[in-house]
């Protein structure tokens, strides 16, 4: 039996499998009440998609998507940390600059 | 194909339905749960567990050569990544959530909870050495 028969049908229903998995990832995204949900669903769909490479260039019979692989694992990572110290820095700018304008309010008033 | 073929496709795809069956608990687990924090616990299992699974059944099916050595850095890389990006995201939702405190019980110092572990410690086994007695 040909190597390629058994080989080329398990990739693409594995393919469709981890799709169909990436649309809830994708739901769960879009529904997330807070920030930390939405970058978690991110972080998520970036391992799923790291597998869908994997398989593809075993698919394809391409070595070097695997190195594409190992830079999307890495720029997910920079992009998670990234995102969050930016969104802390931004959260604990906009509370400081709340508390300055609330004590200046209650100077005021005394 | 060959009986060897055979076995290596039998090895390949226990250890990818493994990893599906893992990310299939992730997906059930981030729905399941209510809140953020409970529900990055079912997330961090995915990035090391699931991917570590797939890659070993996708290296099977590769044989040995410079794909597999990649797939190999990646499941490294990611041993490493997954835990600092969970804590980093649960810094975020510690520092950005007003009412915290409404979802799970907050120590202000280290050492009250251990006072506390060890309380609980000393009352069970107080009671384990009590039940045979009586």
């Amino acid at each position: 039996m040909n190597k390629e028969l058994i080989y080329h049908p398990l990739f693409i229903f594995l393919l469709i499998v981890l799709s169909f998995m990436l649309l809830v990832c994708l739901i769960r995204a879009v529904k997330g009440p807070r920030v930390a949900d939405r970058l978690m669903a991110v972080n998520m769909m970036g391992t799923m998609v790291m597998v869908m490479i994997s398989v593809l260039a075993l698919l394809l019979q391409e070595g070097y998507l695997v190195d594409i692989c190992l830079i999307y694992a890495m720029i997910s990572f920079l992009s998670v940390v990234v995102i969050s110290k930016v969104y802390i820095g931004i959260y604990e700018e906009q509370h400081h600059s709340q508390e300055t304008a609330e004590g200046g309010n209650t100077d005021e008033r005394s | 194909m060959s009986a060897a073929e055979w076995i290596r496709l039998i090895i390949g795809c226990l250890f990818i339905l493994i990893g599906m069956v893992i990310f299939f608990t992730e997906l059930f687990g981030v729905f399941h749960f209510k809140y953020v924090l409970n529900r990055m616990h079912a997330a961090a299992m995915g990035d090391t567990l699931g991917i570590s699974a797939c890659l070993i059944g996708l290296m099977i099916f590769s044989g040995l050569n410079f794909t597999t050595m990649k797939m190999f850095l990646i499941i490294v890389f990611l041993w490493f990544a997954s835990p600092v990006s969970s804590h980093v995201l649960s810094r975020l939702e510690a520092a950005t959530n007003d009412n915290l405190s409404a979802h799970c019980e907050i120590y202000e110092d280290v050492e009250i909870l251990e006072r506390e572990l060890a309380a609980s410690v000393e009352n069970n086994n107080a009671e384990e050495k009590e039940a045979p007695v009586s």
